[in-house]
């Protein structure tokens, strides 16, 4: 029996499900307005006119179409700093994520399958990593790392990979006990064989699934983190920063404050949806409970 | 049965000091890796090398990073957590007058996190299979995509300014002064017979408390919906049905109590990670709590207080867990050791 054919189902099915559409469509068009923001922004996001601040959107009374969802406090266009925002976002949710996911998958591997000694060690770790409130480490994380692209990446990373290795060590747990891992073993393959050709595939979908769920949450990290000013350099716009800016004023223009938000709660979304949608699509337990259910 | 409940608290308070330990050191040697010297920030700008020398002794800053966590920690047993450099006052006793708004908005927050989670459950149990399933899905979805801090601002957008319903700066309006007692200002208000104070305080609180609580509330209500799908299927609620009791019976008295339980190992998750969500929202609202203390020393570079307050909120996390775990051996009688 080969994997193929599974894994194709897997895929055909996942394309059905609105959730994965949806989730996936939203995810593909942030992240073209991330890859191509320089062609598709109308002004450069740094570039002020404070003789036009604060403008409504142009479909508003008082907006102006040069500016089509208006301009922040200084003059800047907020459609072209929203565009390149998705930069930020798009940067620190792939790469953070899929960081977090090497990080917290590889240990949960090595804990499930050695277990003994190691899995206490690892599992203990993340307990004391859990006794942190996330937003508070990352917060001393950056603290002590100091602000910059990359050092976000890293500081979420170091906080997240706690959540993968929590959920994907007790999955890895159950595909231990299973035979055909003690079969794997008889055959005399070796324990990185094992590791990497039975045990990795079959966590596999749930890796996914989280991935796409880290996603949504390291935007909100990187938003929260930039909203404190601890994040990208202060003249890089990010949506974080934007709606930090906005609060001083969203007597005077609210648009400019609801913008951003948006954006974070449609990207963020999209993540869920996704990931939502992959974890009924992927998860046997799941369309097993499904069978029962009906 | 008291002493079996004593001893499962105790033990379980047990594991939580190594946990501390561990904890304190990772918040020691992630603040020691900051590119910025911590001398330069206490000493005044034209202090002499030999003065920079002095203080860099007073402060054990010359000795190696091991023998400056034990001094640290020696001082922390003692509950001397070091001096702010801003303030000039010790942080300790600035934790102790910002701690108490922060756990009176967490307690109110919780409370009214769980009840909308379980109100919501309880509507998508009874909806399920019909439908409107597929709605209240969705829905549940979009709702866990708003976090706590974009919850603060569209609640201001909507209650503060929009409609001019409710305050949103603050934790009272400044023409009250409440006498300090305990710190929890609803607590104060009311002891002090000051009503229209008591009033006034707990309007300051409506909008944070909902940015919270809408943030958990979709979490609960998920775990609780499909605790409740499983928990349907077990025998002892076919009994009840044979023995004649009314649906809404079963499910009240019968189903959510046996629930109950994985919700409440995830409210002992959440708890932790609503504590953490008080920092922005706090920022938000400029709510005197923990959270606005901490951001502020983050931004002033106050590394004693960002140590003394990242320590407090460790603290309170794991207060939190054990005193779940607790709820959870006590309900559960199967856990206990026997």
């Amino acid at each position: 029996m080969s994997r193929e054919p599974v894994a194709g189902i897997r895929l055909r099915r996942s394309l059905r499900s609105g959730r994965v559409l949806v989730g996936g469509g939203i995810v593909l068009l942030v992240l073209f307005a991330a890859l191509f923001a320089p062609w598709l922004a109308p002004h450069d996001p740094g570039e002020q006119d404070l003789l036009a601040n604060l403008l409504p959107p142009a479909f508003l009374a008082g907006g102006d179409t040069a500016h089509l969802l208006g301009t922040d406090s200084l003059g800047r266009d907020i459609l072209s700093r929203l565009i390149y925002g998705a930069r930020v976002a798009m940067v620190v949710a792939i790469f953070a994520a899929f960081f977090a996911m090497l990080l917290g998958g590889a240990m949960a591997l090595i804990a499930g399958y050695f277990g003994g000694r190691i899995d206490w060690l690892i599992s203990r770790a993340v307990d004391a990593w859990m006794s942190f409130p996330p937003v508070i480490l990352s917060v001393i994380l950056m603290v002590g790392l100091g602000v910059g692209l990359f050092k976000v990446v890293l500081a979420i990373v170091l906080v997240d990979w706690t959540r993968f290795c929590r959920v994907v060590r007790s999955e890895v747990l159950v595909v231990v006990s299973k035979d055909y891992i003690a079969a794997a073993r008889l055959v005399g393959f070796t324990d990185r064989q094992v590791i990497l050709r039975e045990v990795l595939p079959a966590v596999l979908p749930l890796m996914i699934t989280l991935l796409s769920l880290e996603m949504g949450i390291a935007v909100i990290v990187e938003a929260i983190l930039s909203f404190v000013g601890l994040s990208v350099g202060a003249n890089i716009p990010a949506w974080g920063v934007m709606i930090a800016d906005a609060r001083n004023y969203m007597y005077q223009s609210t648009w400019s404050l609801i913008l951003p938000v948006l954006a974070i709660f449609i990207t963020v979304l999209g993540f869920n949806l996704l990931g939502d949608g992959l974890r009924r699509t992927l998860d046997p337990r799941l369309l097993q409970d499904r069978r029962v259910e009906a | 049965m008291v002493a079996t409940i004593l001893r499962i608290i105790f033990r379980r308070l047990l594991v939580a000091v190594p946990m501390m330990l561990v904890v304190s050191m990772m918040i020691f040697v992630v603040l020691r890796l900051l590119p910025a010297d911590p001398l330069a920030m206490s000493l005044p700008p034209n202090a002499t090398t030999a003065e920079a020398e002095a203080m860099r002794a007073a402060l054990g800053l010359d000795r190696p990073v091991a023998e400056q966590y034990l001094i640290w920690l020696g001082h922390l047993l003692q509950g001397d957590l070091g001096r702010s450099i801003q303030f000039r006052q010790s942080v300790s006793s600035l934790i102790a007058t910002t701690l108490p708004a922060t756990i009176e908005l967490v307690i109110s927050a919780l409370v009214t996190g769980i009840a909308l989670g379980i109100a919501g459950g309880l509507v998508m149990f009874h909806v399920r299979g019909t439908r409107k399933e597929p709605m209240a899905d969705l829905a549940s979805t979009v709702l866990m995509s708003i976090p706590e801090f974009l919850w603060a601002i569209f609640l201001i957008l909507g209650f503060g300014v929009a409609l001019d319903l409710l305050p949103f700066i603050g934790r009272i309006a400044p023409d009250y002064t409440v006498v300090r007692r305990s710190g929890f200002l609803l607590l104060d208000t009311l002891l002090a017979g000051q009503l229209a104070a008591f009033l006034d305080a707990l309007t300051h609180m409506i909008l944070p408390t909902l940015a919270l609580a809408l943030a958990l509330a979709p979490l609960i209500m998920r775990v609780l919906r499909s605790s409740l799908l499983e928990t349907i299927l077990e025998d002892y609620i076919t009994m009840a049905r044979l023995r004649g009791l009314s649906e809404r019976r079963i499910l009240i008295w019968h189903a959510l109590k046996n629930a109950a339980l994985p919700t409440l190992s995830l409210i002992g998750v959440q708890a932790g990670f609503l504590f953490g969500g008080t920092l922005l929202v706090e920022v938000i609202y400029s709510y005197p709590g923990l959270g606005n203390m901490m951001v502020e020393a983050v931004r002033n570079q106050d590394l004693p207080i960002v140590q003394g307050v990242a320590l407090t909120y460790c603290l309170v996390v794991l207060l939190l867990n054990a005193m779940v775990d607790i709820a959870y051996l006590v309900l559960n009688p199967r856990l206990r050791p026997q």
